[in-house]
């Protein structure tokens, strides 16, 4: 055979899944197919071919619609239209089940050009070429078709091309994360090494009911800068260099007394396995220095930032220790400068949006917590307590450098009319002073520094109450993001009980939960690509996908909504989606897939704002579909269809469409 | 260009010794009265040392079957051919054969016999057909002492016809081969091979048949 079809061969090469074959099998390929022209207008698939086949798009455009008409994809050249080939088995696929064990209307939309985890392992495929999709060339097309059973024959021989078309979503999404989040070998590091390889020696222990002057000697004798304290073979405190400095000798403690006296004992601790990432933030976020690492009850040793000193990736601690330091606006203001500098370095070594969520959120706490400290120096201390209260992304935990601000002050009802003068020249400074930082005032003015939102424990009791029992469609707008509510500094522990209230309220209360509901499907995911284009809902393109508004607000709303259904007490979409898994609200499946779907683009939206930062733009949301691979459109078209599901789901048991 | 009968083709059939373009006769030709749809085409495409089919060399011959509306890849063929004396400088430009190439290409009579058995039966699609035409009964006279009568279907006529028919105007130019499969939404081969430009006139085939047919059909006559 002389004739060269390796125009068409290095056609295939191009287009997942066939990218996926070694030459080898890919060279023999094109004599297998058939060529067909379809006008545009035509139906698709064509009638009139008697045996069913697998379609492969080289020239055209296609719309793709469900049995109720609705437009689910649309083909561009080079993609794969393989339903009629696998479209033999039910099902399959798991994540479309709500709680009550129904098939939640995923047979109907969960076909793209991607064909979902069908069953392919049944070869007797006899009720092939019923597709459940039917289409329309939207465009002059030229296409290229096997039959089904070459398909098979295919599938057979190369399990690497098989795996394109096989498992659920569950699988593929997993599989996704998995290869996004794996570091590079040049940084890796606290990606992959766990709490229990940082540790460089055995812990040096003592009982608390030794004298400090002895424990000063032990620590002495033993180089370290902190002494675990422990109680029939239980941690129960801890003592460093700087408690010896603060709690005894600045304050004239006799060094006879027993150490217990100025250890601290309230420790939290990490476990064992965890990576040496999630230990570095847990210390960045406490501020401390030290961290007993335990495995179940056992205690391993101990962490101290030096033992991250040959990771890069520590700046985030000293950034926190720096905060607490600063003792003015200005100088809070240049520390802030360098957390675009820690999202570009955290994610060179791999970490996922939720890591970076966690310690960009860690940062902005620490900054806001600083302003407070330096507007009460200022001020004098406040007249009643108050407590400072952080929303939306910040309360979740799920900030990137610098989003817009979001708080409310709840101040203890014994507040007089004239104390507001206090509150409300606090709210200013801190307001102020996160704009200057780069947390720029919310556009949407939910700011301690609005009356509305910096009210005595009665009317904020009273605004919930409002809210939860008489929802209005446009009033829940714009409070959801007081459902995403954490409180920043609160000495008093005034939120506790209000949190609880809303809880409280909330839980079953399904006028309110459908209102939420209605919301919470408005953000529609895209279809899915058309090119160079983001296909969107209703057949419209756009040039970028919207990262933020089509990707993880439609899962930080679902789990928002499970949650408040539930009377879960977590606000970060994760921990919310964990928990919310232990419910009926939501299956284990559909709690694992939101979230791999969630970090999955969350991580996508993390990496592309690094890039840009890496460039010197600034970050934003907006990504172009020419900068993701064929692999990476393919993953998120999964992660589309399955948040597209969940909001179907959650529409129809609320009925939302009523509400919205 | 008549489109030969069945007359011509049991003259021809009677005229001829035992060999491949007897047992090509032997075939009847498909009858313009069929539905275009069950009928098997060739697309085909030569490269040649010129234009004048007594005189010039067939350097290579590209084919692909066309069954109704679909091109079956599986019988794609690209042929070089064996050529005596020097390949023209001014046409080695175009069609970039070398004379190495062509010295270990295939001698014309088992091309011809090879393609001969393709075609039996069958019509043949070629863009700006006459030249195709021209060589190929060259050819055969030369070996067979007969010349080749087929049923052909030359799309850039069926261009010109359509152009005509709606009254656009068009230039010359507008009938290459490369712009009608633009004008078609088809893909741009790079290679300008005598395959590849088979397989061009066969897509722009099933494209120009396509907004032909209104879904009923129609019959191999209007083609012709």
């Amino acid at each position: 055979m002389d004739v060269e079809l390796i125009e068409i061969q290095e056609f295939l090469a191009k287009h997942p899944p066939f990218e996926q074959l070694p030459t080898e099998a890919l060279e023999p390929l094109p004599r297998q197919f058939k060529v067909r022209y379809l006008k545009r207008g035509s139906a698709f698939p064509p009638n009139d071919d008697q045996a069913a086949h697998l379609y492969i798009l080289r020239r055209g455009a296609i719309e793709l619609r469900n049995a109720q008409g609705e437009l689910v994809g649309k083909l561009a050249e080079g993609d794969l239209f393989s339903d009629v080939c696998l479209s033999g088995v039910e099902g399959g696929d798991t994540g479309g089940t709500d709680s009550a064990g129904r098939r939640s209307k995923g047979s109907e939309t969960n076909k793209g050009n991607r064909s979902e985890g069908k069953d392919s392992s049944d070869p007797s495929n006899k009720n092939a070429g019923k597709p459940t999709l039917s289409g329309e060339t939207v465009e002059d097309s030229l296409l290229y078709s096997m039959t089904c059973a070459q398909f098979e024959q295919l599938r057979s021989a190369h399990p690497e091309f098989a795996e394109y078309f096989d498992g659920s979503t569950t699988t593929r999404l997993r599989k996704a994360l998995d290869a996004f989040t794996e570091p590079t070998a040049a940084t890796g590091g606290l990606m992959t090494v766990s709490a229990r390889d940082l540790l460089r020696r055995t812990p040096i222990k003592a009982s608390p009911e030794i004298s400090i002057r002895e424990a000063a000697r032990i620590m002495s004798a033993e180089r370290v800068s902190a002494l675990l304290l422990m109680e029939n073979e239980r941690l129960s405190g801890i003592i460093t260099d700087r408690d010896l400095r603060n709690r005894c000798v600045a304050t004239g403690l006799s060094t006879e007394q027993p150490v217990r006296e100025i250890m601290t004992a309230t420790l939290s601790t990490i476990d064992a396995d965890a990576l040496g990432f999630e230990a570095l933030l847990q210390m960045t976020r406490l501020n401390v220095h030290h961290l007993p690492v335990v495995d179940g009850k056992r205690l391993l040793g101990m962490l101290s930032t030096s033992d991250f000193m040959r990771f890069q990736s520590t700046s985030g601690v000293y950034l926190v220790g720096d905060i607490h330091k600063a003792d003015s606006v200005a100088a809070l203001e240049a520390i802030s400068d360098k957390v675009p500098d820690l999202q570009v370095q955290l994610i060179s070594s791999g970490a996922t949006g939720g890591h970076v969520g966690q310690a960009v959120s860690a940062i902005t706490d620490a900054i806001t917590k600083r302003l407070l400290e330096l507007a009460e120096a200022e001020l004098g201390p406040p007249p009643v307590p108050y407590a400072w209260l952080v929303g939306g992304s910040q309360a979740r935990r799920e900030q990137s450098s610098h989003s817009d601000q979001d708080n409310a002050l709840l101040i203890a009802d014994s507040m007089s009319k004239d104390d507001d003068h206090y509150f409300r020249q606090l709210a200013e400074r801190v307001n102020d002073g996160l704009n200057a930082c780069g947390y720029i005032y919310c556009p949407g003015e939910v700011m301690a520094k609005t009356a509305n939102w910096r009210q005595p424990l009665k009317v904020w009791q009273q605004y919930f109450e409002n809210w939860i029992k008489r929802p209005d469609p446009k009033a829940l707008m714009l409070a959801s993001v007081f459902f995403d509510l954490r409180a920043l500094h609160d000495p008093a522990g005034l939120f506790d009980g209000l949190h609880e209230q809303v809880l409280e309220l909330s839980r079953d209360n399904r006028i309110f939960i459908a209102y939420m509901a209605a919301n919470a499907i408005k953000h529609r995911p895209p279809l899915g690509f058309f090119r160079n284009f983001v296909l969107i809902h209703g057949g419209d393109h756009n040039h970028t996908f919207d990262l933020k508004h089509r990707g993880t607000v439609p899962i930080i709303d679902l789990a928002r909504v499970y949650a408040l259904s539930t009377g879960l007490a977590p606000i970060n979409t994760i921990e919310r989606l964990e928990a919310a898994a232990e419910t009926a609200a939501l299956s284990h499946d559909g709690a694992a897939n939101l979230i791999d779907a969630f970090e999955l683009i969350n991580s996508l939206r993390i990496r592309h704002q690094a890039n840009q930062l890496r460039n010197g733009e600034k970050a934003n949301n907006f990504l172009a579909p020419e900068q993701l691979s064929p692999l990476e459109r393919g993953h998120l078209k999964d992660a589309f269809l399955l948040i597209d599901r969940m909001q179907e789901t959650l529409g129809q048991r609320y009925q939302a469409g009523r509400f919205g | 260009m008549r489109s030969p009968t069945e007359g011509h083709r049991r003259q021809c059939l009677r005229q001829l010794d035992a060999g491949p373009l007897r047992d090509y006769f032997g075939r009847p030709f498909p009858a313009p009265a069929l539905d275009y749809r069950c009928v098997d085409y060739v697309a085909l495409d030569l490269e040649t040392t010129g234009l004048d089919a007594k005189r010039d060399q067939i350097l290579s011959i590209g084919w692909v079957l066309v069954r109704g509306q679909r091109i079956d890849l599986a019988s794609a063929r690209h042929r070089l051919l064996r050529c005596e004396g020097d390949i023209p400088a001014e046409t080695a430009v175009i069609h970039q054969i070398t004379d190495d190439e062509s010295a270990a290409g295939l001698r014309q009579g088992r091309v011809l016999r090879e393609l001969l058995g393709v075609l039996a039966g069958r019509v043949l699609i070629a863009h700006h057909a006459k030249i195709e035409l021209s060589f190929l009964d060259a050819a055969c006279r030369e070996l067979y002492g007969e010349g080749l009568l087929i049923r052909c279907v030359d799309t850039e006529v069926l261009a010109r016809r359509t152009f005509e028919r709606r009254n656009i105007p068009f230039r010359p130019s507008e009938l290459r081969l490369h712009s009608l499969c633009e004008r078609y939404n088809l893909p741009r081969y790079r290679a300008h091979n005598a395959f590849y430009d088979a397989l061009a006139a066969a897509e722009l085939f099933l494209a120009q048949v396509a907004y032909r047919d209104n879904g009923n059909g129609f019959r191999l006559r209007d083609l012709l």
